[in-house]
């Protein structure tokens, strides 16, 4: 039994060993929690990205008018207006193929931030986003297609808070 | 009834192997690709693709110079290295019967590969790619990946990613050989 289980590896690995193998870049965004926005006002909501160790993405600026920009666009329900998207600026790294070159990227950790502004008339509640993450990973030695990731968080619509109301204990006219 | 987990993880194993071989078998037939590929028998699967000046241009047209076949895109910065060291060694090694084929795989226009080849001084033939080509060479997941094809279409080296223009130069040395 052992003996055929190690020709069945064997075949596997030869299959497998036609195909270049690279360990594809990963890109994840952070569960985001739920924003509370107040209807009529606008509210930033924080977007969490993870670049998968040994891998960058351009940042939203690269050096280079040839190189894919990271980009996110949003889909939003109709009443809930998408304001300015906020871009961390990129690290300006060098790698091994361009010793002399400085690229604009992320890796680790980046956060984007999103601005949200629900029409005054949205009934409150919970209304959900979503979007794409649009970017082009490298490693030290290749580049991977453009991909995109998709995103989505939520946004609790609220009522603003009522005005503070006068004690009409105090108004002039309870005592007349 | 228990089942022994030898048995189901060779069952496992089997169904898997008969999915890769269904998987290489579809793309033998890819449109645009002549049947064969570079897995199956070490000769370059043929192609025909329009070039960034409108020619139509077949792999076959080149049986009997050594080809290297350069994939790229213009998003690649490590293609963007290897460029102009192709450009010199075409200058070095094209009297010897040596021929670079650069195909482009991105989405961009003809017009912006064109304009990107030009500011690289490109003096070898530029392709605008097809996913299926890239299929036939294995998917081409990822930039740059070169395929060096000796005279008589045979596939002597591949190289993923970028590697040093030393050893792009002694891959070239494999395949140039004796003229036919």
């Amino acid at each position: 039994m052992a003996k055929v289980v190690l020709l069945l590896l064997v075949a596997a690995s030869l299959v497998a060993q036609d195909l270049p193998t690279r360990k594809a870049p990963s890109v994840t965004m952070s569960p985001a929690p739920v924003t509370t926005a107040i209807r009529g006002r606008s509210t930033t909501v924080e977007l969490r990205f993870h670049v998968g160790s040994g891998f960058h993405i351009n940042s939203n600026q690269p050096a280079a008018e040839y190189l894919i920009p990271t980009a996110l666009k949003v889909e939003v329900p109709t009443d809930i207006i998408v304001g300015k998207i906020t871009y961390p600026p990129g690290e300006q790294m060098s790698f091994a193929f361009a010793p002399d070159e400085k690229l604009s990227v992320y890796s680790g950790e980046f956060d984007l931030a999103v601005q949200v502004r629900p029409l005054a008339s949205v009934l409150p509640g919970k209304y959900e986003i979503r979007g794409r993450l649009k970017y082009q990973a490298c490693d030290n030695a290749s580049c991977f297609p453009p991909k995109q990731l998709p995103v989505d968080f939520e946004v609790k619509v609220v009522k603003a808070p009522l005005p503070p109301q006068k004690n009409p204990a105090q108004s002039p006219h309870a005592h007349t | 009834m228990k089942r022994d987990p030898a048995v189901l993880i060779i069952v496992a194993m089997v169904v898997a192997l008969m999915l890769v071989f269904t998987f290489k078998l579809a793309r033998r037939s890819l449109p645009g690709v002549a049947s064969g590929t570079a897995q199956t028998n070490g000769i370059a699967p043929d192609f025909t693709l329009q070039s960034i000046d409108g020619k139509t241009v077949r792999l076959s047209d080149f049986r009997g110079k050594a080809v290297v076949l350069n994939f790229w895109a213009t998003w690649c910065g490590p293609c963007k290295i290897e460029m102009p060291w192709f450009v010199d060694l075409q200058k070095q090694y094209g009297p010897a019967g040596v021929q670079f084929l650069g195909v482009a795989m991105d989405d961009a226009s003809s017009k912006d590969i064109a304009e990107f080849a030009q500011s690289m001084k490109v003096n070898y033939p530029i392709l605008i790619g097809k996913e299926a080509v890239g299929d036939a060479y294995g998917g081409v997941q990822f930039l740059p990946e070169t395929f060096y094809v000796d005279r008589n279409g045979k596939i002597v080296d591949k190289a993923f990613g970028l590697k040093g223009r030393g050893e792009i130069e002694d891959d070239i040395k494999k395949i140039v050989g004796q003229p036919l």
